[in-house]
């Protein structure tokens, strides 16, 4: 080795002056296998954030009765501590979305947050059902519905029915879709859901077809 | 050296002589049998069922949830089907619906929850899965008592046996004999069985250590899990051992 | 590149001493080169504590200390442990690192302690080091015990009820002053509250602020090492560095970083493969919940603290009679052997009052006291030992023979501590309570009798 002779000074200073190419090789080698043992150890530590399975017991699919719902009944149902609303819309209400479709910002629902099963203005597997998560897509406070229509609901004259939101004033229509130039930026979110039967609703989990 | 070998020396008889001293003197003794533990899914269904069946009726097992049962080889499917009676989801845990101050009621004590109580039995004697095994095998009839039955390793039992239509019915033979301090003692001789159940006893034993294997896998459902990870820790940390071991050497021997 | 690193540092050094402060505490603290294997504890309960802080953090974020009861019956604080074993994802890895880590750190600590022992640690320059060590020793078991109280099991419970009870034992204030700490008549949900207080942030910042002062007055005298010379005194080369000394990067970062390895290694069989410490570590006991009126046929402290319970537990009324004579002993000899009058004087008065003490004052009383003193008795070391050597290679066969027996008693009271109490195991406790008392109450007259062997001029190393 040539720097086997090493002065006093060296040998103190433990300098670099001996970082033969084995050493240098030794060196790497330590820091990957110590750096991915150290990775490895946060992984139960990073792991402890994700819910837990109490959380996602809590956050199950929840199953609804809808067999009871007059026309123009709104119902809201908990699934993962968030309201999700269920609309059984009339046929008025229906043609209502016609006249809101110049109104609104995304009326098609291209980029908002909804299953691909639900499409169109209507924005539901059975038209006359909307279910969607009644969070403001603002800043999440929880919209109130205004179904009165024109002047009496203290929106508009041409208030067609939807929901206002207490915190920024944002508007949406009788599918959750909000209104042009609006704090909110997207339409209220349609969460994964499937009819199990003509009665029963499974809110959180797509259906078989999806 | 010599030095160092008398000081463990006197080391070891005192220690000895502290053991001998303390073990003297060591309460009644209990004697366990070997719980035959089988960890396939097989025996932790079967295990699973005689549990919910025969001790989820008053005993809770309330941190385990139904769905964890997934681990042991049944579909959330299943579970619903064969196993779920007193909840509606299997995210659920097993809980029961007896509340705690009415059992006590009935029984004099409360049933304890029974999640844990496989790692809460172990002691010098053997494991919780050893005394659970023993157990649930030596209930025997006791007309004092007011179950009218009582057991081995546990003396005036508040719980009656729960699966004595599996077992039958035994009595127990005690004799006296000294204890050693000028008294007697009761020891079991023998239990034997006076009316048969539905299973004969090498059965009902498998029966039973199904059961305990399913109630030491749920004390601690990450156990076979734990053991695998640490292979891989410890395999890590071999490795790096030797890593740091040839790295110090190599940085060592500038030092002279 | 690496000039703008440099720049950068320079920048910071400018305003904040970085390069000192690595340089003066690690980078280039001169550490003598003759480290053994018992040196490297320091650097692992260092790391056990940063084990112990981090699982900590997280347990936290999960824990509820709560002792009400929950739906089916079960104390919440209790549920939140085993919901922590079994919901929250890597949750059961978590708390097993902290429960072996809280064994680990006592098993670390102790050898750490028996190093300053062996090679004379405590002495001249190092008595504060070593007094900050005692202090962290006396947090540690305070954070040990106020952490034991949380996962609301039996031995949690009953535990707390015994060492609360122990302060009820003090003349006059103890009743008072036992209700105050539990802040009820029984342990319970206010005490659980206060203790995981005391756990989670009281003793820790405490704990590290001692770390700090510990390390800081190290790196300010200097190490000691196997032979117990100091490498301050020696001859200097070119740089002022003496001669048989290093500095400790890079040399002890890699020789401490091997023995880490070497340590995680066994702590991670321990955790993974047997994290109850065969009732050691977890005691099965502590799987049922606590039941305020039903006490476990037999109960006993966690491993680290029995040496100490055994020392409480010998202090019987018979016993008193033996501790006096101790005392009577140790107080004649000092009045004959100290030079001052005023100092022979109090040597007299105060073992005049303990002896009057004794007689008035219940033997609950005193176990207490004497378990109190065993602990702190560490702190007179630096004071008590007179031999011209520090370390164990240089002393003579008395002190050899006598630090054997200390450590054996140490031992047998702990594993004592751990049994049912039996007669013989009480006489056994007492002997053994005395021989412990004894290594530091006589350390002043055996270590000055010892026949020493000259210290070399510089450390052995081959």
């Amino acid at each position: 080795m040539s720097d086997a002779k090493l002065d006093a000074t060296s040998e103190h200073t433990g300098c670099a002056c001996s970082l033969d190419a084995s050493r240098r090789n030794l060196i790497a080698a330590t820091a990957a296998v110590g750096g991915a043992a150290g990775l490895g150890a946060a992984v139960p530590f990073v792991a402890s954030f994700t819910p837990s399975e109490r959380a996602k017991a809590a956050g199950a699919p929840v199953e609804v009765d809808i067999g009871g719902m007059q026309p123009g009944e709104l119902k809201t149902v908990e699934w993962r501590g968030k309201p999700v609303w269920i609309l059984r819309r009339t046929p008025e209400m229906l043609a209502s979305l016609k006249k809101t479709d110049d109104l609104v910002a995304d009326p098609e629902s291209l980029r908002s947050d909804q299953p691909a099963y639900v499409k169109g203005e209507a924005r539901a597997i059975k038209d006359e059902y909307l279910v969607c998560v009644g969070i403001c897509t603002h800043l999440g406070c929880s919209p109130t519905a205004k179904m009165a229509l024109g002047s009496e609901s203290g929106i508009s004259d041409s208030w067609q029915g939807g929901f206002l939101c207490p915190c920024h004033g944002s508007l949406f229509d009788l599918a959750g879709r909000v209104y042009k130039s609006m704090p909110a930026p997207d339409n209220l979110p349609v969460p994964p859901h499937t009819y199990l039967s003509d009665t029963r609703l499974l809110i959180g989990e797509d259906g078989k077809e999806a | 050296m010599s030095f160092k070998n008398k000081i463990l020396r006197a080391l070891i008889a005192t220690v000895a002589f502290a053991t001998a001293a303390a073990t003297h003197a060591a309460g009644p003794e209990l004697r366990l049998d070997k719980a035959p533990l089988q960890f396939d899914n097989a025996s932790l269904q079967h295990g699973a069922k005689l549990f919910i069946n025969y001790c989820l009726n008053c005993h809770s097992a309330s941190y385990l949830r139904y769905n964890r049962l997934q681990e042991i080889g049944l579909s959330d499917q299943q579970i619903k089907d064969n196993l779920l009676f007193t909840a509606d989801k299997v995210g659920d845990l097993m809980t029961i619906g007896m509340r705690p101050a009415e059992a006590k009621q009935w029984f004099g004590a409360a049933p304890p929850d029974l999640t844990v109580i496989a790692r809460s039995r172990a002691s010098h004697y053997g494991s919780g899965a050893d005394w659970l095994y023993t157990y649930l095998r030596q209930f025997y009839r006791d007309t004092n008592r007011p179950t009218g039955w009582n057991n081995v390793v546990f003396e005036s039992v508040g719980m009656p046996h729960a699966m004595w239509d599996l077992q039958g019915e035994q009595v127990a033979h005690f004799v006296e004999r000294e204890d050693g301090h000028g008294g007697k003692a009761k020891h079991l001789e023998r239990l034997e069985i006076v009316k048969a159940g539905k299973m004969p006893k090498e059965e009902y034993d498998e029966a039973v250590a199904d059961l305990v294997s399913f109630i030491t896998w749920m004390g601690e459902p990450s156990q076979h899990n734990r053991k695998q990870i640490g292979g891989w820790v410890l395999a890590v940390l071999a490795v790096l051992g030797v890593l740091t071991y040839l790295l110090k050497r190599s940085i060592w021997k500038d030092l002279h | 590149m690496q000039k703008q690193a440099q720049q950068l540092l320079d920048w910071v050094d400018a305003r904040f001493p970085l390069t000192f402060l690595w340089e003066s505490q690690w980078g280039k603290y001169v550490a003598p080169k003759n480290f053994n294997f018992w040196y490297i504890f320091g650097s692992l309960a260092m790391l056990v504590l940063v084990i112990q802080i981090v699982t900590g953090i997280f347990l936290v974020m999960h824990y509820k200390p709560d002792a009400s009861l929950n739906a089916a019956g079960v104390p919440v604080a209790f549920a939140s442990v085993e919901y922590i074993m079994r919901d929250v994802p890597g949750g059961w890895i978590i708390r097993y690192l902290h429960s072996t880590g809280a064994s680990a750190f006592f098993v670390v600590v102790y050898l750490h302690m028996f190093r300053g022992l062996m090679y004379g640690s405590y002495r001249k320059p190092r008595e504060l080091v070593w007094l900050f060590g005692v202090a962290i020793f006396l947090c540690l078991m305070a954070e040990a015990f106020f952490g034991y109280l949380l996962p609301w099991g039996q031995m949690s419970f009953w535990g707390a009820q015994v060492i609360v009870n122990l302060f009820g034992a003090i003349p006059l204030i103890g009743e008072p002053l036992s209700i105050m700490i539990r802040g009820d008549y029984v342990v319970s949900d206010a005490t659980l509250n206060r203790f995981f207080s005391f756990h989670v942030i009281a003793i820790p910042l405490v704990l590290i602020g001692l770390v700090a002062a510990h390390l800081t007055a190290l790196h300010e005298v200097g190490s000691n090492n196997p032979d117990g010379v100091e490498i301050k005194k020696q001859p200097k080369d070119a740089n002022g560095i003496p001669l048989d000394g290093i500095y400790s990067h890079p040399y002890y970062t890699i020789k401490d970083i091997f023995g880490a390895v070497v340590f995680l290694f066994v702590f991670a069989a321990v955790v993974f493969f047997m994290p109850e410490g065969g009732g050691y570590f977890l005691e099965f006991n502590n799987f049922i919940p606590a039941d305020p009126l039903k006490t476990p046929p037999h109960i006993a402290p966690v491993w680290y603290f029995t040496p100490y319970y055994s020392i409480l537990r010998a202090t019987t009324s018979d016993f008193m009679l033996w501790l006096g004579i101790f005392v009577l002993v140790v107080g004649g000899l000092s009045v004959f052997s100290l030079r001052h009058q005023l100092a022979k004087l109090a040597a007299a008065g105060v073992t005049a009052v303990l002896l009057v003490a004794f007689y008035f004052l219940d033997a609950k009383f005193w176990g207490v006291v004497l378990m109190g003193v065993s602990v702190l008795l560490f702190a007179l070391l630096p004071w008590l030992d007179r031999s011209p050597v520090k370390s164990i290679r240089y002393k003579g066969g008395l002190y050899k023979g006598i630090l054997a027996v200390f450590v054996v008693c140490f031992v047998v009271l702990g594993y004592l501590g751990i049994l049912p109490p039996t007669p013989v195991g009480t006489i056994v406790s007492q002997i053994c309570s005395i021989l412990y008392l004894g290594f530091f109450a006589f350390m002043p007259w055996y270590t000055a009798m010892d026949k020493t062997q000259p210290e070399p001029e510089r450390v052995t190393w081959q």
